[in-house]
């Protein structure tokens, strides 16, 4: 195994690659009880148009997301008792580019881990299965459809993108999912769910080569070939839409407004990009700005406002959204202070700070075993390691936020979406 | 049970030391009985307190006093916990191990929160005037909000309900008419009121030992004025005659349903671990009869689940459903109370619920935040044992002692949020 140490940080990552191309990491956390396992493919929900050896394959909205449902079936087995009676309980999520099943458990990990392999190396659909999840699916569909926080995003993403598929929702439409059969979820499991395309990471307190060896044991021996996506045609930064809204039972206004980035780099690059866009959002509009101060004095902005760089593959955005009466008041004090900053430039002191504080967050975050895997996985499939953060930091130069900051908060690339709430009914 | 140290008349430290984590956290809480005439100036108060002191008069210079320190966040934190509301501060920071030789974050981060609980930006002997109206309009918005999570909506009606003469059903933040009654005059009367009056629990975790912590907080909190003591009560909710069945209409495509229970056991009770493994087989986890059931067999639900309000002994069920299943859920959701009750639990089921629950036990000194967790549940509802000894009792409960408990459990209050779309 590859061994990787930080001593700054006071950890150590062990990866290794098997013969079939999954990638294994592992990070021991001595002295801890816990211990985690995240098994995820780099497949989401924008991946559904792929070529694969030669055969493209364009799938219904919400795929990935309804072969995270059927997974946990094994044929005559029950996965949840089995790691209820191990004393786990595992889960899943779908994202727009990763699907991750994982577990935490005290005891007898390697069990967990071995049902855990099991489980999302066996594709076992039923039509009658299939059939039966659907209701479950439309119920969490109709869901995400009530929530004004999954609408204001979703909205958000259709409004700026025109063939890019974040446009859909995650978990798709009750219409879309109506289309979907064990063949079409067998169809893309073969595409996306071998070792080559997955990592599996573990935290706490293991010996990596045990995991290593349960993984060659238990996962498909040969590689294969990796789907390309499709992502739709490129698109220029301009917006689809400028605006969106809706009306919801929500007490007041919220919003998310997106700028229209160019898509990241691979690697480290891409990393290193990522935290440039950060820091801007921060420099601009993060708490520690003037900018914050005067929205929050003006009671425009409450403390739900956020900000911070987005990317998924094929597309990027600086982002900032939470409760306003007045969200176009936001977006024009937005502006208006980008203007000024990339004329005047962002304070010395200020900038060291930002990356200070940014910097002490990540380290605190490593605390969190759910939180690390799911960074170590989400870097992989970016193509670099996670735990390089702290030099990516120290290479990030005031210049070079101040030059994104420049190309990225331009008007015309940007769209915002607002859920108003429903007027009172006049008497 | 970690032993907690007085270091000032009325205000106790709790302190684990370890040096596993790269953070470390501290939490100050003002404890106060839960009552409408305060819950909502309580709510209020940290929240004002956030917006400036004396050294840093605005949200920008302490934003920039944390950057510095690391990226420490410090936020007010207000709990509702039986009869006890809780007014304070949550704070987590760097281990001074991690930050650059020499720099020290702890006793500075300490430095800054005491000065947010002791210093706060004064205009004329009062709060500045436009950070109470700024933080008052805030808190109303929030109030309003929580008819956006339908879920937590729909549990809150739940409980108002069924809390109609018991002081739990007081919200943990108050009306919006309370809130708006207040002024900084009053606020600010209150706030020395409560600091001179209040019980006050401080847990500490992190690479420092018991007595650095006590030294560094008996001096940063020298000037906390000191009275005679509010009293705090516990109790558990009574039951009612009949089960109340109440609904509201709203445009959702999803309808909510929310049943309370009473059981007659709180976390003082000998019996609580049972009504735990209980709650964890009935409906706590993803492998319980609830989910199993109402979830998986019958496809009733998206989710289907139960929690318990500790302190007052009652639990909680709730499930998001199509409107017109709303008899048949019911209905299985009691069913399956009937099952525990008439002794229909298998082994299986016992032993999965009693693991999931020691597992959490096990990995809660895994995790800062749920060691706070646990110290606040401890001190606010009364319950007697630390997370070891809760451990062995869990493992020790048995099917007869889970039936006895579930016999207790008696529906009180149904709420029913119901779905219509306007086409």
């Amino acid at each position: 195994m590859n061994k990787l140490t930080y001593p700054h940080l006071n950890e150590t990552l062990y990866t290794h690659r098997l013969a079939n191309g999954l990638t294994i990491a592992v990070i021991p956390k001595p002295g801890f009880v816990k211990k985690s396992a995240y098994f995820a493919t780099d497949y989401g929900s924008i991946h559904m148009d792929y070529t694969l050896n030669g055969q493209h394959y364009t799938t219904p909205a919400g795929v990935a997301h309804y072969l995270e449902h059927k997974m946990f079936d094994l044929p005559g087995r029950d996965v949840m008792e089995e790691f209820a009676a191990l004393g786990a309980s595992p889960n899943a999520f779908t994202t727009y580019d990763m699907t991750a099943y994982y577990f935490s458990c005290t005891e007898n990990f390697m069990a967990c881990l071995e049902l855990l392999l099991t489980f999302v190396s066996t594709p076992y659909f039923t039509q009658e299965s299939v059939e039966k999840e659907r209701g479950i699916i439309a119920q969490e569909i109709r869901m995400y459809e009530d929530s004004a926080d999954s609408k204001v995003y979703e909205d958000l993403f259709a409004a700026m993108y025109r063939n890019h598929p974040v446009r859909i929702p995650i978990a798709g439409t009750v219409e879309s999912i109506e289309d979907i059969s064990a063949q079409t979820l067998m169809d893309c499991y073969n595409a996306f769910y071998h070792p080559g395309n997955m990592i599996l990471c573990v935290v706490g307190d293991v010996e990596p080569e045990t995991v290593v060896e349960l993984a060659e044991r238990i996962l498909p021996k040969e590689a294969q070939d990796k789907p390309v996506a499709d992502l739709g045609t490129e698109e220029d930064l301009d917006c689809r839409d400028c605006d969106t809204s809706r009306v919801m039972d929500v007490a007041m206004p919220t919003f998310q407004m997106g700028f229209k980035c160019h898509p990241m780099a691979d690697g480290d690059r891409g990393e290193i990009q990522q935290i440039i866009g950060d820091l801007a959002a921060e420099a601009l509009m993060g708490e520690s700005s003037s900018l914050y101060q005067r929205l929050y004095q003006a009671g425009l902005i409450d403390g739900s406002f956020a900000c911070g760089f987005e990317d998924v593959p094929g597309l990027a955005m600086l982002s900032c959204g939470g409760d306003s009466r007045d969200p176009e008041a936001v977006r024009q004090a937005i502006l208006e202070e980008a203007g000024r900053l990339c004329q005047e430039g962002i304070d010395e002191g200020l900038f060291l700070r930002l990356k200070k504080s940014a910097l002490g967050r990540r380290y605190r975050a490593l605390d969190s075993f759910d939180s690390l895997c799911f960074r170590v996985c989400a870097t992989h499939f970016d193509g670099a390691n996670y735990f390089d953060f702290p030099k990516h930091y120290e290479s990030v130069t005031k210049s070079q936020v101040e030059d994104f900051l420049r190309t990225a908060i331009v008007r015309e690339h940007c769209a915002m979406s607002i859920i108003w709430p429903r007027q009172e009914e006049e008497n | 049970m970690i032993q907690p140290l007085e270091i000032l008349p009325g205000v106790r430290l709790r302190c684990v030391q370890t040096d596993r984590f790269k953070s470390s956290c501290l939490s100050i809480n003002l404890l106060r009985p839960l009552r409408k005439e305060e819950a909502a100036k309580n709510a209020l108060l940290s929240n004002v307190l956030m917006q400036g002191t004396s050294l840093h008069p605005d949200m920008q210079s302490l934003s920039l006093a944390m950057d510095e320190l690391y990226g420490t966040s410090m936020g007010p934190m207000c709990r509702k916990n039986g009869e006890i509301q809780t007014v304070g501060f949550y704070m987590s920071c760097l281990d001074d191990r991690y930050a650059l030789p020499g720099d020290r974050v702890l006793e500075r981060a300490i430095g800054l929160l005491t000065e947010l609980m002791l210093n706060p930006l004064l205009i004329d002997g009062c709060f500045c005037p436009e950070y109470v109206a700024i933080e008052q309009d805030n808190l109303i918005n929030t109030i309003e909000s929580t008819i956006n999570d339908k879920r937590t909506y729909a549990n809150s009606r739940m409980l108002k309900a069924m809390c109609r003469d018991d002081a739990f059903g007081v919200e943990r933040l108050g009306t919006v008419a309370d809130v708006e009654a207040i002024t900084p005059q009053s606020l600010y009367a209150h706030y020395r009121s409560i600091l001179a009056t209040s019980q006050v629990e401080i847990f500490y975790a992190g690479s420092q030992s018991r007595q650095t912590i006590a030294e560094l907080l008996t001096s940063a909190l020298s000037t906390l004025p000191r009275g005679a003591l509010t009293p705090l009560s516990y109790s558990a909710m009574p039951s009612h005659e009949g089960v109340q069945e109440l609904e509201e209409t709203m445009e959702l495509t999803q309808s909510k349903l929310s049943m309370g229970f009473t059981t007659g056991i709180t976390s003082r009770d000998p019996e609580y671990p049972a009504l735990m493994v209980f709650n964890a087989l009935y409906g706590g986890d993803m492998t319980s009869k609830l989910f199993m059931n109402v979830r998986e067999k019958l496809s009733l639900c998206y989710y289907a689940g139960s929690a318990t309000s500790a302190s007052k002994g009652i639990l909680i069920v709730s499930s998001g459903i199509d409107r017109e299943n709303y008899q048949k859920t019911v209905d299985e959701i009691l069913h399956q109370l009937k099952l525990c009750q008439d002794g229909q639990i298998t082994e299986e089921e016992l032993s999965a619920a009693k693991k999931a629950m020691i597992s959490s036990l096990l990995a809660l000194q895994d995790s800062l935040g749920s060691m706070e967790d646990f110290s606040a549940f401890q001190v606010l509802s009364g319950f007697p044992l630390d997370p070891e000894d809760y451990r062995k009792t869990v493992e020790a409960v048995d099917i007869p002692q889970v039936v006895a408990v579930a016999k207790q459990v008696k529906p009180d209050t149904i709420f029913f949020l119901k779905g219509v779309t306007n086409e």
